[in-house]
């Protein structure tokens, strides 16, 4: 009998879960029913922990214990802008973790994003589990086509800590145009215009049979319908301060009722041209008395509303359309894809930006998941598949002197794919450099996301220029980054995944799995029907499990911590490089800013910053004296040594 | 479903550095670029990684290599300036058989910067002189030089877009 494999379409707002069995794909409804869940969390006083349509439910009741959109946090640091748009709508408090990393604090507990999005994975897992009535340990989950290696990672890690195996991490467009092409033969040029809860991506694929080649991709992780629903919660709480003096978004209670009326409005606008918002006890005055809010909103105030939002995503189409060499007139169709897709406001500006009927086949709400299920059967090999040519939608760089950061792999190029780069270093005797990874599209390293850096020295100790250090960077299929670096002279060689900013370290996931923390969710799903699904799951679920170290006493990340010196980035900072000597090439560009130091968190897992000879993932750490030997008389990296011919 | 056995694949990985794009691809010189994307779609049904999850090891990294190097040789050949820089490599005496793709991009941009200057000492003079008559707003003359300067360098494609320009503010 095949495997069990489901695709999951893990969203900012909703979830869903779908199987596909003998070139058939369902989605798996949950046990009321419906076809999507909430991507909710709540937290009950009680220590039971209630994910979906129940837990949403739950929000206007108790704002502060309850989860939502966490997918808009996931991978992100502290101290980023996405952070404090999200904090300026979210009732639930949010608290910076190590490594500059995301916390969620409920009920005096604090939770990773990886952990609350686990969750809800898990949960899913339970509604499949209930329909199949068996165990199920293997998933494909979704992703916007834009996130960037962080997210993917921490999503990554969600789906271990929801005990899955996490088959490949596919795009959600990749997945939509899957689900559109699935069973037919199709030779077409699409545009997938995804527009979900929180994240807006189009993707234009070429579907060739069976062959889907994503000519380009592009999206903005922070658009989407929620962003929608912010635009009528301002309108309708500046109303409500100017007629009663109080100002609703202050009261968690009464943003979230203020939510609740404007995510329906929205909902109520897909189908009819004009709504009445009622909500009758926004706030209760300082008579007593409760304040209410009664207003109708037609389509036309409505699309005013959101009208920007809705050209913003015709913006990041224009690009995607450039990028694919393409004119919207050349495409065979547009997909629609994502809740608020449903809006006739938005089919109707699609339409007239494409110049054409956006199809119908496919459902914006599930088309997603049964992509992601169709190509998980692939891959266990129940059905004869096809083929995805997926892309990378950020530019990859590496951080060279003078805050600058070079392209090693451009964005929209096919996965997976692996390049070689020389760099040299730019001191005499200089006896480690460091290497710093970004994503994004400028040219000057702090404008790009950080997805990580470490360490690379051991090498022979020479003039300036005379070492090469080769740094290979390889992007995979589920678009992970993974770089080494090596001297081809002694073969020294480093490596890492970069696994900063979701705050965990294999060594935390580990703890975090054997904590169980995921397995608290009570499932809306009838248990009845599906038998418990101990030990199997959770150690298939992770593959390699047995090369790694046993789990360290959870004490480990001090331990960690400890080793590197506090002072290691004041010294490198008080240097500043200001003694460069007169090469032009190096003189050309500015000492390292200190911005940039300020990056590396303080916690920095040591699998980060390899001692000589060190496999990545040994976990062997340096003694302290070697760390303080890696930072002695550490050096940014110097360009490649043969492109500068001026 | 895997069209490949291992000890294929672990072949096919051993002689990797040996195979030029072409090669890889099954591909012949002169391809046009669309037979470059059905060689790339031809290649991947054989050789993409999500194709082969039963393989794992070393069998599994030697796929994997094989097919990143496919998706490379592919990022090159369909990239029309990608591909002329590679060309010119392959015909010249070393012959790699890789071209990392940044380095294409600073080839091609220096190629294009060389050309807007001339790429041979009478090309260079020729353009020179097909200037200054341009400045002088003698275009007959600018155009013969401009013949001349093509006639040592045939390829230059910013001559050839100097030339049609005069021409076009002859008529």
């Amino acid at each position: 009998m095949a495997e069990i494999a489901i695709g999951i379409d893990l969203g900012t707002s909703t979830s869903c879960v779908a199987l596909s069995r003998q070139r058939k794909v369902e989605v798996l409804l949950n046990s009321f029913g419906e076809a999507v869940s909430a991507s909710v969390v709540a937290f009950h006083a009680d220590g039971t922990v209630v994910v979906g349509n129940a837990a949403k439910a739950n929000i206007i009741h108790e704002p502060r214990h309850t989860v939502h959109s966490a997918k808009r946090l996931i991978g992100r640091y502290f101290f980023s802008e996405e952070l404090r748009k999200a904090q300026a709508v979210c009732s639930y408090e949010i608290v910076e973790g190590p490594n500059h990393s995301v916390r969620i604090k409920v009920r005096e507990e604090q939770f990773s994003l990886p952990e609350i999005s686990a969750m809800v994975l898990k949960e899913m897992k339970s509604i499949a589990e209930a329909n199949l009535g068996e165990p199920v340990s293997k998933a494909v989950i979704t992703v916007p086509a834009y996130f960037n290696d962080n997210q993917r990672q921490a999503t990554r890690d969600a789906g271990r800590i929801a005990g899955l195996e996490v088959l490949r991490l596919l795009n959600e467009p990749t997945a939509a145009a899957l689900s559109y092409g699935f069973g037919r033969s199709v030779n077409q040029k699409v545009a997938v215009y995804d527009l979900g809860g929180g994240t807006f991506d189009i993707s234009i694929l070429e579907i060739g049979q069976d062959v889907y080649e994503v000519l380009a991709t592009c999206g903005d992780t922070f658009l989407g319908g929620e962003d929608f629903d912010d635009r009528l919660i301002d309108l309708l709480a500046e109303e409500f301060l100017a007629q009663e003096g109080v100002n609703p978004r202050k009261d968690p209670y009464a943003l979230e009722k203020l939510k609740v009326a404007a995510e329906s409005a929205k909902k109520a606008l897909s189908m009819d041209d004009e709504v009445e918002i009622r909500i009758p006890d926004v706030i209760t005055g300082s008579d007593g008395r409760p304040r209410a809010i009664v207003r109708r909103l037609d389509c036309a105030e409505y699309t005013a509303l959101v009208a920007d939002l809705v050209q913003r995503t015709f913006k990041v189409c224009d690009e995607a359309l450039q990028q694919a060499g393409l004119l919207a007139g050349q495409l065979d169709g547009v997909i629609l894809v994502g809740g608020p897709t449903r809006l006739p406001l938005i089919r109707r500006a699609v339409a007239e930006y494409f110049g054409q009927t956006p199809k119908v086949d496919v459902d914006p709400d599930q088309a997603v998941a049964m992509g992601a299920a169709i190509h998980a059967a692939t891959l266990v090999g129940s059905t004869e598949g096809s083929v995805l040519l997926d892309v990378t939608p950020l530019s990859l760089r590496i951080g060279v002197a003078g805050g600058l950061a070079e392209t090693v792999i451009e964005r929209n190029t096919p996965v997976p794919i692996e390049q070689t780069r020389v760099f040299t270093t730019f001191e005499d005797f200089q006896e480690a450099v460091r290497i710093r990874i970004y994503q994004g599209e400028s040219r000057s390293a702090d404008q790009n996301e950080l997805l990580g850096q470490f360490t690379f020295s051991g090498f022979r100790r020479a003039d300036r220029g005379q070492v090469r250090i080769e740094v290979t960077f390889e992007i995979d299929t589920d678009g992970i980054v993974n770089v080494t670096a090596r001297e081809p002279e002694t073969g020294q060689q480093a490596s890492t995944q970069i696994t900063l900013s979701s705050g965990l370290s294999p060594a935390q996931l580990d703890a975090i799995i054997a904590e169980g923390k995921a397995d608290r969710v009570r499932s809306e799903a009838p248990v009845a029907r599906a038998p418990a699904a101990p030990g199997p799951a959770r150690a298939a679920a992770r593959p390699g499990a047995a090369a790694m170290p046993a789990a360290p006493p959870s004490a480990s990340t001090s331990d960690e911590l400890e080793v590197l010196p506090d002072d290691a980035f004041d010294l490198e900072v008080d240097e500043e490089f200001e003694v460069v000597p007169g090469n032009a090439r190096v003189a050309a560009r500015e000492p390292l800013e200190p911005e940039a130091l300020d990056l590396m968190p303080e916690g920095t897992d040591l699998r980060d910053l390899p001692g000589p000879g060190a496999a990545p993932g040994a976990g062997a750490p340096a003694a302290p004296s070697d760390v303080d030997d890696l930072f002695g008389d550490m050096d940014d990296l110097a360009g490649p040594p043969d492109d500068d011919a001026s | 479903m895997p069209e490949l056995s291992p000890p294929e694949i672990k072949a096919l990985a051993s002689i990797l550095d040996e195979l030029d794009y072409y090669e890889l691809l099954h591909l012949e010189r002169g391809a046009p670029a669309s037979t470059v994307k059905h060689a790339y779609h031809a290649a991947s049904r054989r050789l993409h990684p999500d194709r082969y999850r039963a393989l794992d090891g070393t069998s599994r990294a030697a796929l994997v290599r094989v097919a990143k190097r496919v998706t490379e040789a592919y990022s090159v050949l369909r990239h029309a300036k990608r591909r002329q820089v590679y060309d010119a490599r392959l015909a010249g005496p070393e012959r790699p058989v890789r071209l990392q793709l940044a380095e294409a991009e600073s080839a091609a941009e220096k190629k294009a910067v060389e050309e807007r200057l001339g790429t041979t000492p009478n090309g260079r003079r020729f353009f020179t002189l097909a200037h200054q008559e341009i400045d002088r707003g003698n275009l007959a003359a600018a155009a013969r030089n401009l013949q001349m300067a093509l006639t040592y360098e045939p390829s230059n494609e910013f001559f050839k877009q100097k030339l049609t320009e005069v021409r076009r503010h002859l008529r």
